[in-house]
């Protein structure tokens, strides 16, 4: 599954870099507009891909136009802003832009995009701008939780009703905001975790690459994990827990003092697939073989799924970041005055040795 | 008399044991770490663990000997985490041509970044603070443009650079030491390394000397954006994959504490290699023991802060010769 990447142009080289470095100036400065060349391979959003919402349970909050208070508008002559937190420089910040703009695409719906870069103060000033510019409506993926007071002042102004994705603000459904859509972080905990007491058989000391200190998926994902362990398997020790950051770099040096110190370690759980696939690059150093150590990680991305293929990698829980079809549609009943779930989860599917193969396609 | 003796003598013996504690306190250091991780950390004693740390710190003392150069004109590099970055994005773009090609290209990059940074503090006399903020920022802003996103590396001779030995003893470490010898030699026995000491002490009296200031701040600054670059470059062949988001992410922050810690002061015209790599090694040292023993992933910053105050407190009884 390796991309051709080295294409050699030598003439496009220098303008690609006068290019880089003209846009690294204006980069902090400017929003992003729609079309910025993204791949368009990546889009390959069919059906199958898309996200299922988990059936809601009975009694659970639901959210109206007049419960709200904005006024009924037509989602096709609407503007629609999306604030994007992260960098597009990792596969679920990419799939979950692309997944906005192929669906505002699709629906021909006009669509303005932002991102944050990382940038909590730049995020605020960019939902602030995307109301001058005129977004009737608002999709955000908050890189906090806290803080959005002014972003919600703003909005309650100009009747601009607000759907986050994958990360929840803490603030009131339904009068702040309307929907939140996201996956359940402590339910993926759990079901990495029953994957990891598959392949271990239940006993055994395993250890966790934790994600980023003060961040609610590092929290939820190990909080997930460990509840199951200590309900289903309680042979199945958690003897190492250290931060790797997120990133592949991390989860290498952190699964290389590990091997190490713990010789005798059954399992890692990788918060995310970047650091699983760091603690393969760190096994394979250390000369273990594929399936020696078993690694269950969270997210989804191709590579993992190619290294569940490759036999190093036991298991991946997907985090499914297409939000387009889901927020778009629920903007979509909203608008028209019909209810819309406050908080709607999505059922994320897992890759096994059982269906990595034929459905690594489904990867981001 | 003899009061007034004994107060005199009190504060000499201080500063003597501060420079002492200076110049070796680095190495009484590393040396402690060893000897408590050898008692308490299991599977401590094996070549396979002395392997992986010198493997895992190697990039860093790359970075550092830089660093340690910078320094020592009484300037900072800031930039070189960046540098890092871009190199491993140049890498990724040029690979395709192989390797010695690719290398090439990442050492030119390195090189105009470098020269940038210089230009800044020799010709336009920008504080270096501030100078190499500048591409610290925008250096991997590039780099991520040039390359948006983590992209694997399938090239076996980038990848045995990267996992390869001669006699058990990985090339990263072959590199780093052979680097460390270069770079003391040429601040020890060199004309151009007594100039730059020379530059560090006191520039306005530097410039009234007739010493070329300015080439030598420029070469200095080039030569720390090449080792990051080569440290880039390593990093890079270890991991099999080019990652512009976060390589090189605080390693500023890292290079400068192996420096300081090493006993360099910041205030230039002293550089000491061999304290500049136990630097490294201790910090390295510091934070593999507590990951092995699995402590919170704060303390290693709150152990690391620890050490920079203690070098900091160490080095205040020898400012300026």
């Amino acid at each position: 599954m390796q991309r051709s990447i080295h294409r050699p142009h030598l003439l496009a080289r220098p303008v690609v870099v006068a290019l880089a470095a003209a846009v690294a100036l204006t980069a902090s400065a400017c929003t992003k507009s729609e079309d910025d060349g993204s791949d368009k391979q990546k889009s390959s959003a069919s059906a199958d891909t898309e996200q299922k919402v988990v059936t809601p349970k009975a009694g659970s909050k639901t959210c109206t136009i007049d419960a709200y208070g904005a006024k009924k508008i037509d989602l096709k002559n609407a503007t629609v802003g999306f604030s994007q937190s992260e960098k597009e420089a990792n596969p679920f910040r990419i799939a979950e832009t692309q997944s906005m703009k192929d669906e505002a695409k699709k629906r021909g719906v006009k669509l303005l995009t932002a991102n944050a870069q990382s940038q909590f103060s730049k995020q605020i000033s960019d939902v602030q701008d995307l109301l001058a510019k005129g977004a009737d409506l608002l999709v955000i993926a908050p890189l906090n939780s806290d803080g959005w007071e002014p972003v919600f002042k703003a909005a309650a102004a100009k009747k601009v009703p607000i759907v986050t994705v994958d990360r929840k603000i803490n603030a009131t459904a339904c009068k702040d905001y309307v929907s939140f859509i996201a996956s359940d972080f402590v339910e993926q905990g759990r079901r990495a975790a029953d994957q990891m007491i598959e392949a271990t058989g239940g006993k055994g000391e395993v250890a966790i690459l934790l994600g980023s200190a003060g961040n609610n998926v590092t929290t939820e994902r190990t909080k997930g994990f460990k509840e199951r362990i200590a309900e289903k398997a309680p042979d199945l020790k958690v003897v190492f827990e250290q931060t790797g950051d997120f990133a592949r770099e991390k989860g290498q040096q952190v699964t290389e003092q590990l091997v190490q110190s713990k010789p005798g370690i059954k399992g890692i759980y990788a918060e995310n697939d970047e650091m699983g696939l760091g603690a393969v690059a760190a096994l394979k150093g250390a000369g273990k073989k594929a399936g020696a150590v078993k690694i269950v990680t969270v997210d989804g991305t191709r590579n993992a799924v190619n290294a569940i293929v490759d036999g190093w990698i036991s298991g991946v829980v997907e985090s499914n970041p297409r939000f387009g079809p889901l927020a778009f549609q629920t903007l979509d009943s909203f608008t028209q005055g019909k209810e819309v779930a406050e908080d709607i989860i999505i059922q994320d599917s897992a890759y096994t040795s059982d269906n990595a193969k034929q459905d690594v396609g489904k990867a981001y | 008399m003899a009061e007034a003796t004994v107060r005199t003598a009190a504060p000499l013996d201080k500063a003597r044991i501060l420079q002492w504690l200076q110049t070796y306190g680095v190495y009484a250091g590393v040396a402690l770490l060893l000897i408590v991780n050898i008692v308490i950390t299991p599977h401590f004693l094996s070549a396979e663990n002395f392997r992986t740390q010198a493997v895992q710190v190697a990039p860093v003392i790359i970075v550092a000997l830089g660093m340690a150069l910078v320094i020592g004109t009484e300037g900072v590099d800031l930039s070189v985490g960046a540098v890092m970055a871009l190199a491993a994005s140049v890498l990724a773009l040029y690979l395709g041509y192989g390797l010695l090609p690719a290398l090439i290209a990442v050492a030119l990059f390195a090189a105009v970044a470098g020269l940038a940074n210089g230009a800044l503090v020799a010709l336009l006399g920008v504080q270096p603070i501030v100078a190499t903020l500048a591409l610290m920022v925008g250096g991997r802003g590039i780099a991520l443009v040039m390359l948006p996103q983590l992209e694997d590396l399938h090239n076996p001779s980038l990848a045995s650079l990267g996992s390869g030995d001669i006699v058990g003893v990985p090339y990263l470490i072959l590199i780093a030491a052979a680097l460390a010898v270069l770079i003391a030699f040429v601040v020890r026995r060199t004309t151009f390394g007594r100039q730059l000491l020379a530059i560090g002490d006191s520039r306005p009296a530097a410039q009234l000397a007739g010493l070329p200031v300015r080439r030598v701040l420029m070469v200095v600054y080039v030569v720390s954006g090449l080792l990051a670059a080569v440290a880039g470059v390593l990093a890079t062949a270890r991991l099999q994959a080019s990652d512009p988001t976060s390589l090189g992410n605080l390693m500023e922050l890292s290079a400068i504490t192996a420096v300081v810690v090493g006993g360099t002061p910041l205030t230039g015209g002293r550089i000491s290699i061999g304290g500049t790599v136990a630097g490294a090694v201790l910090i390295q040292l510091l934070t593999a023991t507590l990951i092995k023993h699995d402590l919170p992933p704060s303390w290693t910053q709150i152990a690391q802060a620890i050490v920079i105050v203690c070098a900091v407190y160490a080095a205040r009884g020898r400012g300026k010769r």
